[in-house]
């Protein structure tokens, strides 16, 4: 995965018009409405998803619609999966270490008092 | 104002979110996270071997270690993914409260395939009846709201998602 997947998403807008593309295709003046920014500020935004492969569009008449694309939040859940997989593993040899600290100190203190 | 989208703003959401409670002194638990010896003891994974070579523990201060692959399964991976088989890592952290709070930034290393991207990491370590109890919290977004999304919330997200795509 690339970190352009965390910046592209980086933007409070962009996110805005991933949400408003949770509930289905949409064409732009849709989106303006939706998300309250001006239509070049959407348009641009648009663009900006649609290079990084978030959004796809279609023509239908004089209309451009705009939908998610699924690729790039697999991406991410898969990140996020592995990262947390990562520390995992790590907290569970943290317990470990803990533990064995333990040990030790107690077979010092029986050697001690022997 | 962002907007929340349904069933996403309930606090336990908001980020990626792991918790210990562990049977030790919490001073135990600190000094892990805080000496060279400790972060050695279990920082790498199996077959790495992890040299701290510098500590400086205040907020701006930065830790710098090596992780090496030691066993021979593990340096025949990292040559197999065309990866050195030693690379040198640095954090910074942001938050040293000891010994309770431990905060810093780090780049997202050792997941094959990612390119490497700084997440905040949060520390919270607090005694409770029941053993001390540790939380670590991740952001890889530097933004709680789409951590919202990209964490425990997220399969849903995605589940929406399928159903708004195959609609």
């Amino acid at each position: 995965m690339h970190s352009e997947v965390f910046q592209t998403l980086s933007d409070p807008t962009r996110r805005r018009i991933v949400e408003a593309l949770l509930s289905g295709e949409q064409a732009v003046n849709d989106l303006v409405e939706r998300v309250s920014i001006h239509q070049s500020g959407v348009s641009r935004h648009l663009r900006i998803l649609h290079e990084a492969g978030f959004v796809q569009v279609r023509p239908k008449g004089a209309q451009r619609l705009y939908s998610l694309r699924a690729e790039p939040f697999r991406e991410l859940d898969a990140w996020v999966t592995a990262y947390r997989k990562l520390w995992e593993a790590r907290l569970d040899r943290f317990g470990e270490e803990l533990e064995r600290r333990q040990r030790a100190r107690a077979a010092k203190r029986k050697e001690g008092s022997s | 104002m962002i907007k929340h989208p349904p069933g996403m703003t309930s606090e336990s959401r908001r980020r990626i979110r792991l918790e210990r409670t562990y049977q030790a002194p919490i001073e135990d638990v600190w000094e892990l996270w805080t000496t060279k010896e400790g972060i050695e003891s279990w920082w790498g994974p199996g077959g790495f071997r992890v040299t701290v070579k510098s500590m400086d523990l205040r907020p701006g201060g930065k830790l710098e270690y090596v992780m090496e692959a030691v066993e021979p399964e593990q340096i025949e991976f990292m040559k197999k993914a065309g990866m050195p088989t030693a690379h040198e890592a640095t954090l910074r952290y942001t938050e040293v409260v000891a010994p309770t709070r431990l905060a810093y930034l780090h780049a997202a290393d050792f997941i094959p395939g990612v390119e490497v991207y700084d997440v905040s990491h949060l520390i919270e370590i607090t005694e409770t009846a029941n053993g001390v109890r540790m939380t670590l919290t991740f952001d890889a977004m530097h933004d709680e709201h789409w951590t919202n999304m990209a964490a425990a919330g997220w399969e849903q997200e995605l589940d929406k998602l399928g159903q708004a795509l195959s609609s």
